[in-house]
């Protein structure tokens, strides 16, 4: 007798599948680091989404140590220019991507990924642009982002993040 | 043949590999987008063993939706030709291999390895009716023990592979392949999908005599989730999953995927470090190669014979065949007292069949529009980005896709440790690279 296993396998059964919808839209928060980034992000936005919103930190590069007590309101930007609150956008999101140049002061990756952590949101950094960058500027660029990341993905074109956020159901 | 399915659409990939995006990756048949780019590849066709001896018999190929008949002629030269006779469609499975050639039964026609008809028995041989026949045929050449093709054009036949595991002396390799009920796409998917691992694999690195022992283990035990970072290679990716090591150093897995299908995982102390091919053979199923070396010493006996019984990355067989011992018609020889004891994560024992099995269990062709991918699969994303981005720059421009220069090839996983700030791929360069006589980087 054949299994139930195997008929489940099986092309026929396949097109048995629920049809009815398995997941509920996520929120993502997409964060340009840096001021070369903002433009990748800001291209982005542009692109229609279902629950992905764009923010900028380029203004906050000088990011406090991170033992030095400081407010987490603000430290964003809506990409109108509108400041927004570190901890209310990261409270309101299941995933953050941070979105990061080779080379630039990224400091502010870690105000946002501690906040990440208080709340328990997954976070992705994407570095772009890292085919023209030095290991050694790459390497600074690393250093600031994997405390403060969960994935770390290093593409050599820009493109990738659009796909990537369309996998992700953004 | 006309192809009617799937074409590229500029910036199209949206809704989790939107259905006309995963016919385009999964559908490899003659005149198909990705057909057109695994035939720019020698991909491996037949174990040289299944043709062992010169006149010995032939063996049915089928690849790339394609039924082909692979051949060893009186002379020792190899050839892979269309199945079928060209008079009346007869199987030359069936034929007599002798002289030179492959004779039909049927009429006697007779054909040598590149397909061309030598003999027309019914036909006067001055007339030169046989020389007007001719089977589609491709290049079959052997190479560590694997049979290789191209059914690509003949003009822009690549030089022969240059996978490592495929050019070390052959005392220091050992292949095999077994049968996948499935679409290659989901199965290669699984290769570099390295967040599995961690679950699915659970009860086998301190059991499977191919992966206990290794210090690395205790890395991999002790730190259960690993954070990972996917980086572009020339030839694919490299995708590292780090873990916490001592002094504030992390540990390293990096495993490579090179377009289209292969993938070589990270190798764990003196073992030898394995990987694997996945190539189509119709749309709903494929073959899943899987090899093992050590670029500087001989495989050992022990080792040898683990394989054989289906140790570490292979299977055992249902006799006679290449199908696996546990597949679907048997529930995958499912042990639950096994799984509720934990001596196995998924109650089926072995890695090879824990992963093909939950991978079959998609269906033939998975339907990605109802997947939810989190962050951890971005290896899998990128894979798809780069697989599409090179099957159009193939279709459209003509351009040569990742993986089938030589240098691409010629690469390595590595496990390895290194500082906190440092990019793996700067650290790991070296290591990353095959170099002959040169020890694998192991932890």
């Amino acid at each position: 007798m054949q299994s139930e296993s195997a008929r489940m396998s099986s092309a026929a059964e396949a097109r048995f599948r629920v049809q009815a919808p398995n997941s509920k839209p996520r929120v993502i928060k997409v964060i340009a680091l840096d001021a070369l980034s903002e433009d990748v992000v800001d291209r982005l936005a542009k692109a229609s989404w279902n629950q992905a919103t764009f923010f900028t930190a380029a203004a906050f590069a000088g990011a406090p140590r991170l033992e030095q007590r400081v407010s987490k309101e603000g430290w964003l930007r809506d990409l109108s220019g509108r400041t927004r609150d570190l901890i209310d956008e990261v409270d309101t999101a299941d995933l953050v991507v941070m979105v990061a140049t080779p080379g630039e002061n990224v400091a502010v990756a870690a105000m946002i990924g501690e906040a990440c952590s208080h709340k328990r949101v997954m976070t992705t950094a994407l570095i772009v642009g890292a085919t023209s960058a030095s290991d050694e500027t790459l390497s600074k660029t690393l250093a600031q982002v994997r405390p403060w990341s969960l994935m770390v993905v290093i593409a050599n074109a820009d493109d990738y993040i659009e796909d990537m956020l369309s996998a992700l159901r953004a | 043949m006309i192809y009617n399915g799937p074409t590229i659409v500029e910036g199209e990939f949206c809704d989790m590999l939107r259905k006309a995006q995963n016919d385009l990756l999964t559908q490899t048949g003659p005149g198909t987008p990705m057909g057109q780019m695994f035939r720019s590849y020698w991909m491996p066709a037949l174990l040289a063993g299944e043709l062992p001896e010169n006149e010995c018999p032939p063996v049915r190929v089928k690849l790339l939706s394609e039924r082909l008949l692979a051949f060893r002629d009186t002379e020792g030269r190899y050839g892979l030709i269309d199945e079928f006779c060209a008079h009346r469609g007869v199987s030359l499975w069936f034929g007599r291999n002798e002289e030179c050639g492959l004779r039909c039964p049927y009429h006697g026609w007779k054909y040598d390895v590149t397909g061309q008809c030598i003999e027309v028995p019914s036909e006067p041989e001055a007339s030169g009716f046989a020389q007007t026949i001719k089977l589609k045929s491709y290049p079959l050449i052997e190479r560590g023990g694997v049979l290789w093709t191209y059914m690509g054009a003949p003009d822009k036949q690549p030089p022969p592979p240059e996978w490592e595991f495929a050019t070390v002396p052959r005392k220091q390799t050992f292949t095999t392949k077994r049968l996948q009920e499935s679409n290659w796409l989901q199965a290669m998917e699984g290769g570099i999908d390295s967040s599995h691992v961690s679950f699915l694999h659970r009860g086998d690195l301190d059991s499977d005599p191919l992966f206990k022992g290794a210090k690395a283990n205790q890395y991999n035990l002790s730190d259960s989730r690993p954070v990972f970072e996917v980086v572009e290679s020339p030839g694919g990716l490299y995708i590292g999953a780090r873990r916490n090591a001592e002094n504030g150093n992390y540990y390293w897995r990096i495993t490579q995927w090179v377009m289209p299908s292969f993938t070589m995982i990270a190798p764990r102390g003196n073992h030898a470090v394995h990987g694997h091919f996945w190539i189509p053979i119709d749309d709903e199923n494929c073959w899943t190669w899987s090899f093992d070396y050590h670029p500087i010493r001989e495989l050992t006996r022990a080792e040898v014979s683990a394989m054989r019984e289906g140790k570490g990355i292979h299977a055992k067989y249902v006799p006679g065949t290449y199908r696996p011992l546990a597949n679907k018609d048997n529930d995958y020889l499912m042990d639950r007292e096994a799984q509720k004891a934990g001596r196995t994560f998924s109650g089926v024992q072995g890695i090879a069949m824990q992963d093909a099995s939950l991978q079959e269990s998609m269906g033939p062709i998975v339907d990605r529009t109802k997947e939810n991918l989190v962050s951890t699969d971005n290896g899998i994303i990128m894979a798809r980005h780069r697989l599409l981005r090179a099957v159009k720059a193939l279709v459209e421009k003509g351009v040569l896709p990742p993986g089938v220069d030589p240098a691409h090839q010629k690469v390595r996983s590595a496990a390895i440790i290194l500082p906190p700030d440092q990019p793996f791929k700067d650290g790991a360069r070296e290591a990353l690279i095959a170099r002959p006589d040169v020890a694998p980087a192991s932890v």
